[in-house]
């Protein structure tokens, strides 16, 4: 009896088509139809958009949605939130949502393979000194490398790079092992305590996705103008007196 | 672990293509969606805004002008008031006054209905009195009487004083020389002759003497030339008494 698939153990070995070094296996297969779903849901919702009083459920939806990620990112930033909502709401959005479908039977979702987290993690890694640079200029950005003294430069360095992989490490090892688990359970006791789990994994997903987001903010607040920081805490110990 | 690279390259490129997607069907539209509508209830809250003041204002004007319309209201019931109160015054005066001329004009026509009937009361009881003195005089006299009353006829001729003389003896020239003697009863032969001498001796000659009786003169006799008299009779003393009595009787109905 196969007590765990070969899929759930990394869909990444699940190779659907390949020829020479182009491979298509499971996870680009489900991070399609994650894809398809967002995207085709988007068009569905914003198709007939009103800015009016009276709106669809699935617009308030999506409204509250982007609320929140815009209150958050505001929040960080302070100022032109609107600029980091594309990353950071679809990292959320499609985190979320690929963790999610999980519940769907035969569905591996593709934040389970270290190489979507891994690509997940890069892009995060390229939109900080991006942000950074384009915000405040390349000079300021690298000066911020050699703060206090320029002996910290690798620590820094170093402390981009473990981050990255902190970021793949987690959410990669959160969803791999839930599916494991729940692979295992099903072996030793199939009835009622997987059910359980699952809805425990809808949680953890979700909030490994509000992480994975969170931590791609704090990274790119962070490199964002020391003096904004600097203001930004200042006004964060006046609204914790307050 | 074994990452494919090919697989990695393409999860980038996948996130890119989704980031890229969603922005432009879903951040784009929603962002413009929830800032058009903050912009209209913004414009709305700006309007009801801009709306409420300007019904505040209308308010406070209508409030304001509630306000004078009252003291108007008032100043001209006040007025009204007063200018009734001044017509009815007036009007009251105007009554009173008519009343006043109709109670006088009463008053006049009670005076004179009783001056009237007084008159005729007047009238009435001297006739009366006249005429009930009269026929004892008449009733009483005899020759005796007549006798002193052309004496006392001839004293009064004989007392004439100069004047009065010269007045007489003109109006007989005047006359046509005639004297009329008039007296209620017959003058016999003798007492004429006396009454000539005496009218001769006193006043002039060369006239002549008429006698006639006339029953109207009660117990007297008179002598008429041409307008000019002198009389002696009981009806003098009537007609004072009469007025007398008239007198009295006025003083009587003006005190009651």
């Amino acid at each position: 009896m196969e007590i765990v698939q070969l899929s759930q153990i990394s869909p990444d070995q699940v190779v659907l088509w390949s020829w020479s070094f182009i491979t298509i296996n499971v996870t680009i297969l489900y991070t399609w139809l994650v894809m398809a779903i967002l995207v085709g849901g988007s068009i569905l919702v914003t198709r007939n958009l009103s800015s009016e009083m009276n709106v669809s459920r699935w617009q308030h939806f999506l409204e509250v949605v982007i609320s929140v990620v815009r209150g958050e990112i505001s929040e960080m930033t302070k100022k032109g939130a609107d600029s980091y909502v594309p990353l950071i709401g679809t990292l959320f959005l499609f985190i979320c949502t690929s963790n999610v479908l999980a519940v769907v039977p035969g569905y591996v979702a593709p934040t389970s393979s270290i190489t979507t987290t891994a690509a997940l993690a890069t892009c995060v890694f390229i939109a900080v000194p991006y942000y950074g640079i384009s915000r405040n200029g390349i000079l300021h950005y690298v000066k911020e490398y050699f703060q206090p003294t320029f002996i910290f430069f690798p620590f820094h360095v170093m402390g981009e790079l473990s981050r990255t992989l902190a970021l793949t490490v987690r959410l990669f090892g959160n969803i791999m092992s839930h599916e494991k688990v729940i692979g295992i359970l099903l072996a030793v006791t199939p009835f009622l305590f997987p059910v359980v789990m699952q809805i425990l994994g809808l949680l953890i997903g979700v909030i490994q996705a509000y992480i994975f987001a969170i931590l791609s903010l704090v990274y790119i607040a962070s490199a964002l103008s020391a003096e904004e920081e600097a203001h930004h805490t200042e006004a964060k110990k006046e609204g914790s007196a307050a | 672990m074994h990452i494919d690279w090919f697989v990695f390259l393409a999860q980038i490129f996948n996130f890119l293509l989704l980031m890229y997607l969603l922005k432009r069907f879903l951040y784009g539209r929603i962002i413009k969606a929830m800032d058009d509508r903050e912009a209209k209830i913004a414009a709305r809250f700006a309007e009801a805004d801009e709306l409420k003041t300007k019904a505040e204002e209308e308010a406070l004007l209508y409030e304001k002008r509630n306000q004078s319309l009252n003291e108007k209201k008032e100043t001209m019931l006040n007025e009204a008031t007063l200018a009734a109160e001044a017509k009815r015054k007036e009007l009251m005066e105007k009554v009173r006054v008519e009343v006043d001329a109709v109670k006088a004009r009463w008053q006049d026509m009670l005076i004179r209905e009783q001056d009237a009937f007084f008159y005729d009361l007047r009238q009435r009881a001297a006739k009366q009195l006249y005429a009930t003195a009269r026929k004892a005089l008449s009733d009483l006299a005899d020759a005796d009487l007549e006798e002193r009353i052309v004496e006392e006829f001839l004293r009064r001729v004989q007392s004439l004083d100069e004047e009065k003389s010269t007045q007489l003896r003109k109006a007989i020239s005047g006359g046509g020389n005639r004297v009329t003697i008039q007296s209620a009863f017959g003058i016999p032969a003798p007492r004429q002759t006396q009454i000539e001498e005496v009218l001769k001796k006193q006043i002039t000659n060369g006239f002549t003497i008429r006698y006639l009786q006339e029953p109207d003169i009660v117990s007297g006799i008179e002598m008429r030339v041409n307008g000019h008299k002198i009389a002696w009779s009981l009806n003098e003393y009537l007609e004072t008494l009469v007025e007398s009595l008239t007198e009295t009787l006025q003083k009587e109905a003006h005190a009651a």
